[in-house]
């Protein structure tokens, strides 16, 4: 144990002596370390932003309350915040969310017609990325690997070194071993340390630090390998790396950008605009159509409000919210296919990602912090299931009982309210949440 | 430089290709390249026509819904609203820049302004995350690569096989070899902007500005000049191929990987923009204020009641020889509309701020610097985004007081009030479908060519200082290359 | 050729060290400590030694003499076991090369051509590093005595190697050799590109090392460097041995012979 950590110690020495690897080092440091601390002050923004808006939102709320009496116009005043809190390990991997919104407001109105809204970010931020942990990992890595590990044979030899070394070491492991060994703990030191203080600050669960340390470690291992086997017979050094940051070009930007490219031949999907478009006319054509028409396809989805369709007036709220549902259920389809497509091509992303380890990383980390499309997904879907119950708090007033009372306003369900009974519902996984995406 | 010096140049230039046509990796390095680029530029142009064509039909398609919608009430079709389809400029076959990340199409309603739906990135597999196959990107991440791969051992590669000090004691001076090993460079550089300007000079035939052509073209051979020179500098400045190596592949992942996102992450950390939803807060706020104009009841318009009641000199709004109704309507949004405009105005100025923030980072990145001139001259950045929604915004504003005209002057107040008694009163609180072509046709067009020429200067001041640092240093180390 | 001045310059052997050297190593002189028998090598049926047999002795210096490509190189990475014989037997101390490699290694010192140490630490750094590289431990009056013996200059052992000439170099390539303490020393081009005076400081040191017991192979192109320091020449050709020359002090060597081996290979050469 003692020969072993001398060795180590030896070694550790030594590469303090390489001024390129130490400043290689420093700067995956401080990389890691921005990209930790830009992460953390992104989630943070994140929280806050979602704190003002609840407070605003229950201003707004009340005001509406006070000021309307009828469920129609209290409806159509009232707006919903709806929100997806970023969980304690998306500092580290911010994921899609600078792409799919994390935040709405919505009514009582078709829900086709509001839900796709963007209140995203700066979109040319959006477009050079963000740097985040695993950002840093994933793709910046690989290529410090490369550059601390391709020479490591090569240019030993072209200095006339390697007999030298070869034949004065104790044994293979005292040299290489122990070189690869400092090198690699190094790296995944300067790497995952921010790391580690980020999920401090963020009091993330030690399982998930506990797995995401194990995928990391792997991930670097498999780079390392990769680099200490190609580059162990060779004795141009520059020839070694070149092959390797190929090969990272090729799994990195390459295969995925060719995946990308036939999964987006071979999923066809509706068209965005279509459906709004279609969920408008709907809506708009039934003002001209006989009421009937529009209430009897009312019922026809919700036959318990059957008996209570009759209009004594040209126009009535419950008539106004009756065609609104309907143009939603008009352009169902349409939705449905959208969002299968796009759950389609998350899935065939999964399989290309298998041919190309950063986005395989990326994507495993992003699930892990519930920061991928996936999320977006189940967080739409949560929308959907608010806004019905929604529409089941307003029908009964709509319909039938008149002007609620403000007690009864007390009752009114809130974003908050629903992901709390979701807490019971195990876990949704990618196959399961297509099923549910599918229901609504 | 004269002649007989520009001759051992070119000498010096042939030897180097002569190096490269022997070499393997240089040859696959620089096949792989060409491909990439020529694949790029196909498969981007495509997909952007496409686009194109797609955006031009549902343009067509919502213009004509709308004007074949049949005889309503004015104010109804206000409701209807109106889409409007952001086509992409022509050069934007070379870079799509945020086309994908912004939504492209915009619903236009009375009373709101919405922002735009349907990010093509939404529905995307996020496998191009780190990179895409458009021409942008692979000139400006990966031809740098490329570059650095088959030139960085232009001449430490002498040095080390020692034939250095023998040129140069043949009286080749170190400024004539590193020019030709920068000539032979450039010869790659344009080599890879063929296709690419090839592609640039087709835009003018779909009515792009050749001062964006020239700009677009010019911007990115300064780009891949920095490179060459970067390139020279390791070279000449190292011993070894080696050493030459490791700092230019260093280089290029901190300028061409680390930096643009530095640069955003930077400027969304150090300027904070408020989302639309937060705004709208602080607008439904400041709305409140200007009352419903749905309700003419409401007090806020007991004021525009009596101005009017006294300009036509009468004493009740029956008697008005104008629909009352259409007028508070149409006062109504002018007012709200420049509410939101305000609050618009704000937003987009502080995008621009971060946007700004992140683009004094070209200073220190080439490579951020090529990315900003690229999107501005080629009409995908932010500001091209804001002029979309500043021209659907007049759009909407437009339509919807044309309809509200219409309300005023083609429909009686008391059909207007009666709206609602039966269905008889509801058929006869219309207007003629003929009133519905006051919708303009819209196209909307990116800003000249000059206008985004001018915008992108601040860039080629970033790559013309980055060159004229470069040339300096190179210029040092030259005269002392062994 | 020899120059007193050079050889007064060095500083007196220091007994201690060598009785020390000597019992270490185990072999008494004369015992057999490199033992080639018909040894084959060929790569991709192309042969680079053919039947090669010699052997090396305690307290000799056996000088493997021949031109480029004659096969000095590939003998030694066959002793130091880089390269596996095709046939025959390579035995160093005792035991068979490719069998106990470790042990073999242990054995000897290898000093490369061009013995480029690390340039960004200091000759005692370097040597420090080796040393433990090989798990000994010695202490800073041991290494300095090394640096003495070889006739490094004392304003030179702490300074980075990158300002080092190659004289220099190998000198503290020697000492290295020497802190080793293996009994077997592996010698590759030593002298070329030394300038005159560190070929005779080498030479010396050569010697030296011999009369405590060393076993010293060498392989050079320096036909007279290998005269002056030889017990024993070996002439190597083709892979070949085609000649063996016994003491040249005492009898003068086939010039003919020799010459025609590096001619031949010239001309293959060329």
């Amino acid at each position: 144990m003692s020969y072993l950590l001398k060795q180590l110690a030896r070694e550790w020495r030594f590469l303090l002596r390489q001024k390129y690897l130490v400043v290689l080092l420093v700067c995956t440091f401080v990389m890691s370390g921005f990209a930790v601390f830009s992460g953390l002050s992104e989630v943070t923004q994140q929280k806050q932003t979602i704190e003002r808006l609840k407070a605003a939102d229950l201003t707004d709320l009340t005001n509406v309350q006070h000021k309307y009496e009828d469920p129609g116009s209290l409806a159509y005043y009232s707006f919903h915040l709806t929100y997806s809190s970023p969980s304690n390990l998306a500092f580290a991997a911010l994921g899609e969310r600078d792409i799919y919104p994390w935040k709405h407001r919505l009514n009582l109105l078709a829900l086709e017609g509001q839900i796709y809204e963007s209140d995203a970010q700066n979109a040319e931020l959006a477009q050079a990325g963000k740097i985040d942990f695993v950002f840093v990992v994933s793709a910046l890595a690989p290529l410090i690997v490369i550059l601390l590990f391709h020479d490591l044979f090569a240019n030993e030899r072209t200095s006339g070194r390697h007999d030298l070394l070869v034949t004065t070491a104790k044994s293979y492991f005292a040299l290489w071993g122990a070189r690869i060994a400092v090198r690699l703990i190094a790296v995944i030191v300067c790497l995952m340390l921010p790391f580690y203080i980020g999920t401090l600050l963020s009091h993330s669960a030690l399982a998930d630090v506990g797995f995401v340390t194990f995928i990391c470690v792997i991930y670097i291992a498999f780079w390392t390998a990769l680099s200490v086997w190609w580059g162990k017979n060779a004795s141009s050094a520059p020839r070694v790396a070149s092959t390797l940051i190929g090969f990272w070009v090729l799994v990195a930007f390459i295969i995925p950008i060719l995946g990308d490219l036939v999964i987006n031949k071979t999923v066809h999907s509706p068209k965005g605009g279509d459906i709004v478009l279609t969920q408008r006319e709907a809506v708009n054509d039934a003002w001209d159509l006989p009421k009937k028409t529009t209430m009897d396809a009312f019922v026809a989805s919700n036959p318990q409000w059957k008996d209570h369709v009759d209009m004594q007036s040209e126009f009535e709220w419950k008539w106004y919210y009756a065609f609104q549902q309907v143009g939603d259920e008009k352009a169902g389809e349409l939705s449905h296919a959208y969002r299968d497509a796009a759950h389609t091509r998350y899935q065939l992303a999964g399989i290309v990602s298998w041919f190309s380890p950063p986005l395989l990383l990326q994507r495993t980390f992003t699930r892990l912090a519930s920061t991928d499309a996936l999320a977006a997904f189940r967080y739409e879907y949560r929308m959907r299931g608010f806004h019905k119950s929604l529409r089941e708090f307003y029908y009964p007033w709509l319909f039938i009982k008149g002007n609620p009372p403000k007690a009864a306003l007390k009752n009114m369900p809130s974003f908050k309210k629903t992901m709390l009974n979701e807490m019971d519902e195990p876990e949704v996984t990618g196959v399961k949440l297509k099923e549910n995406l599918s229901v609504n | 430089m004269s002649i007989n010096n520009f001759s051992k140049v070119v000498i010096v230039a042939k030897d180097e290709w002569r190096y490269w046509l022997r070499s393997k990796l240089a040859m696959t390095v620089l096949a792989i390249g060409l491909v990439l680029t020529v694949a790029s530029v196909i498969v981007t142009a495509i997909t952007m026509m496409e686009l194109s064509h797609t955006r031009h039909e549902l343009q067509a398609t919502s213009d004509k819904s709308f004007v074949d919608q049949p005889d309503r009430h004015p104010h109804r079709m206000v409701h209807y609203g109106h889409y409007a389809f952001r086509t992409p400029s022509p050069l934007s076959t070379l870079d799509p820049g945020i086309d994908a990340y912004t939504g492209n199409s915009i619903f236009l309603e009375g009373h709101r302004q919405n922002s735009a739906m349907f990010a093509d990135s939404r529905q995307g597999t996020a496998l191009t995350k780190l990179g895409s196959l458009t021409p942008a990107f692979i000139v400006q991440t990966l031809a740098p690569l490329l570059l650095i791969l088959i030139g960085y051992s232009g001449i430490s590669r002498e040095r080390e096989s020692q034939t250095l000090s023998y040129l140069l004691s043949q009286g080749t001076s170190g400024a004539t070899l590193i020019a030709g090993k920068g000539l032979a460079l450039l010869s790659v550089v344009a080599l890879i902007l063929t296709p690419l300007t090839i592609s640039a000079l087709f835009t003018l035939g779909s009515g792009e500005g050749l001062l964006a052509v020239a700009s677009f073209v010019l911007g990115y051979a300064l780009y891949l000049i920095v490179w060459v020179l970067l390139i020279l500098l390791a070279s000449s400045v190292f011993s070894k191929n080696s050493g030459s190596f490791t700092a230019l592949a260093f280089v290029w992942i901190l300028l061409c990987i680390v930096m643009p996102r530095v640069a955003s992450t930077t400027a969304s950390t150090a300027v904070s923009s408020a989302g639309k939803i937060e705004t709208d807060f602080a607008v439904k706020a400041e709305l409140r204020k200007l009352g419903d104009g749905h309700n003419t009841n409401d007090p806020a318009f007991k004021q525009f009641k009596q101005s009017l009641l006294n300009k036509y000199n009468v004493s009740s709004i029956d008697e008005l020889p104008v629909n009352f109704r259409g007028l508070v309507a149409s006062e109504s949004e002018a007012k709200l509309t420049s509410v939101l405009n305000k609050f618009a105005e704000q937003r987009m100025q502080a995008e621009l701020k971060q946007t700004q923030v992140s683009r004094y980072f070209g200073w220190v990145s080439p490579m951020v610097a090529i990315r900003s001139l690229s999107m501005i001259v080629v009409g995908t950045s932010i500001e091209t985004h804001h002029r979309f929604l500043r021209e659907t915004e007049q759009l909407r504003f437009d339509f919807v007081q044309g309809l509200n005209k219409v309300h005023v002057e083609k429909l009686s107040y008391q059909d207007d009030m009666n709206r609602n008694a039966d269905t008889a009163a509801t058929q006869k609180a219309r207007v003629s479908a003929q009133n519905w072509q006051i919708l303009q046709d819209f196209t909307f067009n990116v800003d000249s060519s000059k206008a985004r020429a001018q915008r992108s200067i601040p860039a080629f001041l970033q790559l013309l200082l980055w060159i004229a640092v470069l040339l300096g240093g190179i210029k040092f180390v030259g005269r002392r290359l062994l | 050729m020899t120059t007193p001045t050079a050889i007064n310059k060095t500083p007196p052997i220091e007994q201690k060290t060598f009785d020390k050297h000597v019992s270490n190593t185990g072999a008494a002189l004369n015992d057999t400590m490199i033992e080639v028998s018909s040894l084959n090598f060929s790569i991709k049926n192309n042969a680079i030694l053919k039947n090669l047999s010699f052997s090396v002795a305690a307290g000799e210096v056996y000088a493997l003499l021949g031109g480029n490509g004659a096969g000095k190189s590939t003998t030694l990475k066959t002793l130091l076991g880089f390269n596996k014989p095709t046939q025959g037997s390579v035995k160093v101390a005792g035991k068979e090369v490719t069998q106990a490699l470790d042990f073999v290694r242990g054995k000897t010192a290898y000093l490369p051509e061009s013995a480029t140490l690390y340039p960004h630490l200091t000759a005692r750094e370097n040597v420090e590093y080796f040393l433990s590289l090989a798990d000994i431990k010695k202490s800073d009056e041991q290494i300095n005595a090394a640096f003495n013996r070889v006739a490094l200059q004392r304003d030179a052992w702490d300074r980075h190697m990158q300002t080092y000439s190659k004289g220099m170099r190998q000198k503290t390539a020697i000492a290295l050799a020497i802190l080793r303490e293996a009994p077997i020393f592996l010698l590759d081009e030593p002298t070329s590109g030394l300038d005159p005076v560190a070929i005779d400081e080498f030479n010396q040191l050569v010697r030296e090392l011999a009369l405590t017991g060393a076993t010293i192979l060498m392989v050079t192109h320096d036909v007279y460097g290998a005269c002056q320091v030889a017990n024993r020449i070996g002439l190597l050709k083709n892979g070949e041995l085609v000649g063996e020359y016994d003491a040249p002090q005492s009898g003068r060597i086939d010039t003919e012979q020799v010459h025609a081996a590096f001619g031949h290979h010239a001309n293959r050469g060329a």
